[in-house]
């Protein structure tokens, strides 16, 4: 038992001793996000766009939309992309390539972009249950509500919790799912981890529901 | 210099309150052994997930080899990490605290484990637990719109069914 749980640990990456993320925001960092050159941004996304949509609104559901984006959020899921800290095979093969000051660049340009419309106007009626997790979290399962980090609006919050409101249902849910199956573990001290291992699959359906039809 | 009767008596009973409150202040302080910020130790909060000491998979209860008992806890907005820790009732604990981004208080109703939590600081707190039994751990320090939000666990167990039980899951994370 022991060596399977064990050999389980060692394949998710959960193995102890790697931090979550290798971004630490010191001045410096943020400085230099905050350098970054929209324009230069602008021509390295030409490699991006066939995922993330010409202009950071992406037209499959299963990549996210950058457009709009904290560009200290976007910074830091780059880097750890690059740097293994985050997994996805197709992300790091896209970052591998880039440069701190590309990545800052990227950031630059994709935060700069209106995010998506909304076309469908929410029938608010339909996510009673669910607003009670958004707006006054579980106080028996100690989480907190998603608004109090992600905003009001869902637009995000400094120094990097990401703006969420406008993204694709499909993503939003992917990406809870793996938090809570601690696949995706790039938030220092398990901050989104662990609220999304108490959620369960429903919640998690609903949440993204309403978050993709939140107009930012 | 002339006083009247009436001011001079009112002078007294005013003296005489300020004196009684100093005195609470001080005997309560003494008697339930309150933690003033004494530990004056700098550590750079952004980089705290990539130091040694803090870093995730350090933070929790350990055992040290003098028979007393460490935690390593960060304070974050919103939340206290680790979530849930267990500790033993009756023995020396000493608390190590960090914070990642702003000001947060740690307090434990009906306990004497209290302080304050500044960024770029270590705070460090030594008490004991006489009574076991299911604790919060809240943040007395307004921190931000999920402040509220902002508590944790603390199980405090008898020191036998500890040592069986915890000290070595919780103990040793190696
Ligand atoms: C082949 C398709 C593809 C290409 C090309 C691609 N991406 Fe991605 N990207 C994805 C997928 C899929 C995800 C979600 C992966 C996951 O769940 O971790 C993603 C995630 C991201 C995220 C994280 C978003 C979030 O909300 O957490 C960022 C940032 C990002 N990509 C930026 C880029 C940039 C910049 C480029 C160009 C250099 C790029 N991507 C190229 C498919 C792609
Ligand atoms: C304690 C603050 C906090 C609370 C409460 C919180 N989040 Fe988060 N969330 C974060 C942070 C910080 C991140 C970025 C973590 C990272 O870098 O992986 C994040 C990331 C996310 C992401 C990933 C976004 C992306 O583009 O990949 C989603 C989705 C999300 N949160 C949804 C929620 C929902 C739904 C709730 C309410 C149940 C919630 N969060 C509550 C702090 C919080
Ligand atoms: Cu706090």
């Amino acid at each position: 038992m022991m060596r399977l749980t064990l050999a389980l640990l060692t394949i998710t990456g959960l193995a102890h001793g790697a931090p979550a993320t290798q971004v630490a925001w010191t001045p410096e960092t943020q400085e230099l996000v905050k350098s970054g050159d929209p324009g230069r941004g602008e021509k390295l996304a030409a490699t991006c766009a066939g995922c993330h949509g010409e202009r950071g609104v992406s037209a499959n559901s299963a990549f996210p939309s950058l457009a709009g984006q904290l560009p200290t959020y976007l910074y830091r899921q780059l880097h750890d992309y690059k740097d293994g800290s985050r997994v996805n095979p197709l992300m790091q093969n896209f970052t591998s390539a880039l440069s701190d000051q590309d990545m800052a660049d990227l950031a630059a340009w994709y935060s700069r972009q209106p995010p998506p419309e909304n076309s469908k106007a929410a029938d608010p009626s339909q996510f009673e249950d669910i607003l009670r997790l958004v707006r006054q979290g579980d106080s028996k399962r100690i989480i907190p509500p998603c608004r109090v980090c992600h905003g009001k609006q869902g637009q995000g919050e400094q120094i990097d919790t990401p703006r969420i409101a406008g993204q694709s249902a499909t993503y939003l849910e992917q990406t809870l799912k793996a938090y809570h199956d601690g696949e995706r573990h790039n938030d220092i001290y398990g901050r989104m981890r662990l609220i999304a291992e108490q959620l369960t699959s429903e919640e998690i359906r609903q949440l993204a529901r309403y978050y993709a039809t939140l107009q930012p | 210099m002339h006083i009247d009767p009436l001011e001079k008596k009112w002078l007294y009973i005013a003296f005489g309150m300020v004196g009684l409150f100093l005195g609470a202040i001080f005997i309560s302080a003494l008697v339930s052994g309150i933690h003033p910020p004494s530990n004056v130790e700098t550590i750079d909060s952004a980089r705290l997930h990539l130091s040694e000491e803090f870093a995730e998979d350090n933070l929790g209860v350990r055992i040290q080899p003098d028979g007393t008992v460490r935690v390593t806890m960060v304070a974050g907005r919103y939340g206290f990490f680790p979530r849930h820790i267990t500790l033993p009732a009756d023995t020396p604990i000493t608390f190590r605290w960090a914070s990642i981004d702003v000001l947060h208080g740690v307090h434990m109703p009906m306990t004497n484990m209290s302080t304050m939590v500044v960024p770029g600081y270590v705070a460090e707190v030594t008490t004991q637990f006489p009574k076991p039994g299911d604790y919060p751990m809240l943040c007395n320090e307004y921190c931000g719109t999920g402040h509220d939000f902002m508590w944790s666990k603390v199980t405090v167990v008898d020191k036998q069914t500890w040592a069986r039980r915890h000290a070595k899951t919780e103990g040793d994370p190696s």
